[in-house]
């Protein structure tokens, strides 16, 4: 019976050898850009994004950032826009805390950049620790529809949110630079605000765990140069605390593993993760895809084109000869997943993507030898 | 070790404990301001090759930036009415659509580190203002900055800019961030690829040279 394309992610997961490498494509970027600038190729205008991906051939990897709604309770939340940006004031009884955003529509109207962070200094650690203690995450109903929209064709990427705990503290809530500057000044304020972002996180991870989900998504977007001195300290504990319920629960863990990796990778198999999801290997990062094996045997990897083989600047030849040479390194191809890293970029054309699906037919075929 | 040797070790090792001390106590012993700031300079060269090495990390830099920003303070007085020669002065941005900066943040440490003068637009550059600022400031080198694959091409647009300016053959133009080769900031007009912070102090230094 031939394997929906799904399924064949999962059981790769489960590190089963099944008949041919499964290709998880990425598009949103590109598929955003092109609906926000009305764009898109003339055969694919009104298309969603996985039925493009369907029509391509591979199995479609839709992001949806998290199966959690947040609500606020005990505090007042003011919302209001300040052009170009949107303004939430959290107010508290300790105090306001405030977060200004911006939308980027450079990739669609949907991805907002903290212009201002909600911690600001030292005096906010009271209110952002209140703040995250009086938050109670519910499910997204948002996600159903996803989920029933996507059917066998591929997998929803979804889980707890966008970050994991230690990097929404890292990156959302302080910014790297000022958190550095804490963790060196204050290590046990820090400390304090990373406990209850981890409460926070406990109680997202439950309703994933009961939520239609089989892939759970627990952290994204690292840079080994950033992370690394913190990794061990704040992002190994919860991901195993994370997997190992995911795991009781019959599910996997994944995280989105992308930018440099090389001093991440001894530590990634510590991390009881089931896959590493966006991996991207030279020639946009330093890392090759052989290196990343030694993230452990267990460990299933997600992607191994980059972004920019997807780009007009690599000729076609250039990029079967790419992908090609993938599959022999990959060689027998068990716990890998096609997939381009991170995603479509918006120059791409998006045949490629069929093409990739080609070249596993003719060349991806499992075991490969 | 001399007072100055021991505080440029404290500055590569980041120890910014005894700097404020250290600092003075090199003043005191007759030591020129501008001699103690060229070696702390020196220092921070090591640093960046520590990181572009991979030894160091962001967390690393930025304790051996707080050591210089420290030393800095105690020296203000003694610097009063002496200009410090500059390496050159770099611009940089991010590029038009793009909100990251920490890549960016971390050049701009490291190139102030060694004693450029840094103008930073900072992130969601247009090419205009790219050009406006380099009629304004009149940079030696330019720095862009992407990070996404759907921003990255915006560095060859504002290498068109300042050449339909003619700017183009007043600066040198770099370029780096996540996405971004060599091979594409050749092919984007750019002069340069700096993949880190620590490379882009030696290929700058490269450049305000030749």
């Amino acid at each position: 019976m031939t394997l929906t394309q799904k399924q064949r992610i999962l059981d790769v997961v489960a590190g089963k050898m099944v008949d041919k490498l499964p290709f998880g494509a990425r598009i949103d970027v590109w598929y955003n850009y092109h609906v926000a600038h009305d764009s898109l190729p003339a055969k694919y205008k009104g298309w969603s994004q996985t039925d493009i991906m369907a029509d391509q051939g591979a199995a479609a990897q839709k992001r949806f950032f998290s199966v959690c709604k947040e609500t606020y309770h005990d505090m007042e939340v003011v919302k209001r826009d300040e052009p170009p940006y949107e303004v939430t004031e959290f107010i508290t009884p300790l105090g306001t805390c405030s977060i200004k955003l911006i939308w980027s529509v450079n990739e669609g109207p949907w991805l907002a950049y903290e212009h201002e962070k909600l911690f600001k200094s030292q005096k906010d650690y009271p209110i952002v620790k209140y703040i995250l203690e009086h938050t109670v995450p519910i499910f997204h109903e948002g996600y159903a529809k996803e989920r029933k929209e996507m059917g066998d064709r591929g997998i929803v990427m979804t889980g707890t949110g966008l970050w994991g705990p230690s990097q929404r503290v890292m990156r959302e809530i302080m910014g790297y630079e000022l958190f550095y500057n804490e963790y060196m000044d204050r290590p046990e304020k820090v400390d304090e605000l990373m406990t209850a972002m981890i409460n926070l996180e406990r109680k997202k991870l439950d309703i994933c765990i009961k939520a239609d989900i089989e892939i759970i998504n627990l952290c994204a977007n690292w840079s080994d140069d950033i992370h690394t001195p913190v990794f061990k300290e704040y992002f190994t504990p919860w991901f195993r605390e994370a997997s190992e319920k995911i795991h009781a629960a019959g599910k996997f863990s994944m995280a989105h593993a992308d930018g440099e990796m090389r001093r991440l990778i001894p530590l990634y198999a510590d991390t009881l993760l089931d896959i590493a999801e966006a991996i991207t290997p030279v020639p946009q990062t330093k890392c090759t895809m052989t290196e990343f094996r030694a993230m452990g045997n267990h460990v299933t990897l997600w992607g191994g084109i980059p972004s920019i083989m997807f780009e007009p600047s690599f000729s076609n030849q250039e990029f079967d000869d790419y992908v090609k040479a993938l599959f022999k390194i990959m060689k027998p191809g068990s716990r890998f997943i096609v997939g381009m890293a991170d995603n479509l970029p918006v120059a791409a054309d998006i045949n490629r993507v069929g093409r990739v699906v080609e070249l596993i037919e003719k060349y991806g075929k499992l075991p490969i030898t | 070790m001399s007072k100055v040797s021991d505080l440029v070790q404290k500055v590569i090792v980041g120890d910014w404990k005894d700097i404020g001390r250290l600092t003075q106590e090199a003043i005191d012993s007759g030591l020129k301001a501008e001699d103690i700031v060229h070696q702390l300079q020196g220092g921070m060269e090591v640093v960046g090759q520590k990181y572009s090495s991979g030894e160091y990390f962001l967390p690393d830099m930025m304790k051996s930036a707080r050591c210089m920003n420290l030393a800095f303070e105690v020296l203000k007085s003694a610097m009063k009415g002496i200009q410090m020669e500059s390496l050159g002065k770099v611009l940089i941005g991010t590029v038009k659509s793009d909100m990251h900066d920490i890549g960016k943040n971390i050049v701009v440490s490291f190139l102030k580190g060694v004693g450029f003068d840094v103008i930073d637009l900072g992130t969601d550059v247009s090419d205009t203002k790219f050009c406006e600022a380099v009629v304004r400031e009149k940079p030696n080198i330019v720095g862009l900055s992407a990070l996404l694959t759907t921003t990255m091409h915006e560095i060859g647009i504002v290498v068109k800019k300042l050449e339909e300016a003619g700017l183009r053959s007043s600066v040198k133009v770099v370029a780096g961030g996540a996405p971004v080769t060599e091979d594409f900031a050749r092919r984007m007009g750019a002069d340069a690829y700096a993949a880190d912070g620590g490379q882009a102090v030696v290929i700058c230094k490269r450049l305000v040279q030749s």
